[in-house]
């Protein structure tokens, strides 16, 4: 083997580790590294890499026109919205620099807000960007080098801007953007056309990511690619489109879409782009490009451009109307954008999931009681406890049977040591104890089929929304959505160590664990003594699941088995005093004789 | 019993014993009957292959609810097919 393979080799090996590094779920630490190199994005000066086009004709790429790339430093056109600033680089015409007002990194007053968008000589360059392809192959359309000129500015809901660009040839292009008081920007893309000959060109917008954002990685929450296209949901993670563009050796999802909106979502962020005429078939793209080595060359983009080129007559002009929403995904605002701009089901970039039906409500019902009680977590527990209430007469009707097979101890008993050698007999002898009784242990699988959708759905919700973010419970938790910090590995403090990620239990969860296990106390075990002993393991196994979950979860499942323990205890106890009233205080008598198994 | 070995059979009750070593110890144990619920499936699709199987499954977590009471319920046996509609005595 030459030398050359062998580094090769060893490139690649290194490539895939950083890969698999890179694709893990990143720890606290590495978020917050993450969000700084964000916040650092332009001030470091790495160059920014030139590809090559990338597709069949129509493709947004960034090939830059034959003109040498300029060397002055780029003008900016201030963006000053009420809940955004930042700036557009009117070199290339990319929104490349995007704060959020209202969202800051960290719950710390004075941490740095949360950034959107970032410019390609940062380390996670993302942004957006409004062009034209020349059709024709003669137009001189412009490019990323392009420096346009703004009229009026800053940007902001009563100013729009325009930019405009003569290519010296007899076109003018210009861009109108607007910005509402939101996170909503249109953007108007016209050529006018006047010299003598017709022109062909192809208008598109996209929002381009030069790395692979880091991704939380849970199967309940999607982030990537998401869009709604053709009427349809479509929802893509990286991998998956990395894999679809190498099988095509093409764009991983390339579609005719009449109306529909597409772009990056996030845990809580979204950059989405959609035609501004909701009636308007434009056609859009998902694609990934490899550009060098690693991580570091992956580059993502969703584009939409119209079907066919436009054709410029001579004195005529062509246009093309897009939207940009680049902001935090509030399920009120983006339930608005749909109802007013008609953006059909903009609110499902909001991860609600297949039980939709039940995870917006449910939001819905979490918030007013948010607004009512000013804390999100107590919204969470009176909530929990309603669903509770709604579903006290399935449980009331199951656990008093369940108690009153207590009092049954002495028959169930004789009954035990009669078939002691026939466990099959004894079982069939038991459960028609039960039936002549009119007594039965359990529930009963059905009001758990009912139930489980319920409970998982509210779980969902608080997983997938925004507005658990930074809000703050009672004691040392001060972020819901954020895992409980403290350890019991440190001893909640008292012992000043930096345990690995592996060691982090926080008190949560040891509580989460607890009344798991008191709760599974209470309950049937499963007859099959490998499967007892697997149940057995459960809460010690859920305690460490749990462990690195956002409290607000955490604090739902340990306040929600409580509940069930409550509500058993409860009921146990009552039928005691009521039993204890009708037999004068004695236990009840075991009877000579077991009725025969009724087989009906 | 040659229906046993068909395919969407196999994999329902492979769904069904993923169940059992994966939800039902998280969700516990509640049903009323004897076999369980997910043992009754997967005799029953055993038995009576994926369609009828799924059926009578079915039934049985309809009827596992608080207002039965619940007991010994175990999977109909299969009808021999000359005597189509004829009791089959237990043994």
């Amino acid at each position: 083997m030459d030398q050359k393979r062998l580094f090769a080799a060893i490139a690649i090996s290194i490539g895939i580790l950083l890969v698999f590094n890179y694709l893990s779920p990143p720890t606290q630490q590495a978020r917050q590294r993450q969000e700084q190199t964000q916040q650092q994005a332009a001030a470091t000066g790495q160059p920014a890499p030139t590809p090559g086009p990338t597709g069949p004709l129509g493709a947004p790429t960034d090939a830059s026109p034959a003109a040498g790339a300029p060397t002055s430093e780029a003008q900016r056109l201030p963006i000053e919205g009420p809940r955004v600033r930042g700036t557009l680089s009117l070199r290339g015409a990319r929104l490349d620099d995007l704060v959020l007002l209202d969202y800051r990194e960290t719950v710390a007053p004075d941490s740095p807000l949360v950034r959107l968008l970032a410019p390609r000589s940062g380390g996670a360059p993302y942004y957006a960007q409004w062009g034209w392809t020349a059709a024709d192959g003669r137009t001189r359309v412009p490019g990323n080098d392009t420096d346009w000129q703004a009229e009026g500015g800053p940007l902001s809901p009563d100013h729009p801007v325009t930019l405009r660009w003569d290519n010296g040839q007899g076109q003018v292009f210009e861009i109108e953007v607007k910005l509402d008081a939101n996170f909503m920007f249109t953007a108007e893309q016209r050529v006018r056309n006047n010299g003598a000959e017709p022109v062909k060109v192809l208008p598109w917008t996209r929002v381009r990511r030069d790395r692979t954002p880091p991704v939380q990685g849970y199967y309940l929450l999607h982030e990537g690619f998401v869009g709604v296209l053709g009427g349809r949901l479509t929802e893509h993670t990286f991998s998956n489109v990395r894999d679809e563009a190498n099988k095509r050796g093409g764009p991983a999802l390339d579609q005719e879409s009449a109306g529909g909106w597409a772009g990056f979502t996030d845990k809580y962020w979204l950059t989405a782009l959609m035609p501004t005429d909701q009636a308007q078939t434009l056609r859009a793209a998902f694609r990934f490009i490899q550009e060098g080595q690693g991580p570091t060359g992956e580059r993502w983009q969703v584009d939409f451009a119209t079907p066919q080129p436009q054709e410029v007559a001579a004195g005529g002009s062509a246009v093309l109307g897009t939207r940009l929403f680049a902001g935090a995904k509030e399920v009120r605002l983006l339930t608005h954008y749909r109802d007013t701009l008609g953006i059909p089901d903009f609110d499902k970039a909001v991860d609600f999931g297949w039980f939709y039906f039940l995870t917006k409500p449910f939001f819905y019902a979490l918030d007013w009681l948010y607004h009512l009680f000013g804390n999100f977590g107590i919204a969470i527990l009176v909530f929990t406890l309603l669903v509770k209430l709604a579903f006290f007469p399935l449980a009331n009707k199951a656990y008093k049977s369940m108690s009153r097979m207590k009092l049954l101890a002495p028959k169930m008993q004789e009954v035990r040591e009669r078939y002691k050698d026939d466990p099959a007999k004894m079982q069939a002898e038991m459960m028609a104890l039960y039936k002549t009784e009119k007594i039965n242990p359990a529930s009963g699988c059905l009001p758990i089929l009912i139930q489980m959708p319920v409970f998982f759905a509210l779980y969902k919700v608080l997983f997938v929304t925004i507005e658990m973010r930074h809000a703050p419970f009672f004691g040392w938790i001060h972020d819901l959505s954020a895992p409980d910090p403290t350890n019991l590995f440190t001893l909640f403090g008292l012992i000043p160590w930096d345990p690995p990620h592996m060691l982090h239990m926080p008190l949560w969860a040891i509580i989460m664990g607890c009344t798991m296990w008191l709760q599974q106390k209470l309950n049937p075990q499963p007859p099959d003594p490998v499967q007892a002993r697997i149940f057995q393991f459960m809460p010690i196994i859920f305690t460490f699941m749990l462990a690195s979950f956002p409290a607000g979860l955490v604090i739902y499942w340990s306040w929600n088995n409580l509940l069930s323990i409550g509500q058993q205890w409860l009921i146990m106890r009552r039928d005691r005093l009521a039993q204890k009233a009708r037999t004068g205080g004695q236990t009840p008598k075991a009877i000579a004789a077991t009725p025969k198994p009724n087989r009906g | 019993m040659s229906r046993a070995t068909e395919l969407p059979a196999m994999l329902l009750r492979g769904a069904v014993r993923t169940y059992q070593w994966t939800l039902r110890p998280v969700i516990g144990c509640n049903c009323r009957f004897e076999p369980s619920c997910s043992h009754y499936a997967i005799e029953a699709l055993s038995t009576h292959g994926a369609w009828r199987g799924a059926l009578l499954a079915g039934g049985r977590i309809l009827r596992c609810n608080p207002w039965h009471p619940g007991g010994y319920d175990p999977v109909p046996q299969a009808r021999p097919r000359p005597a189509a509609g004829q009791p089959v005595p237990k043994g």
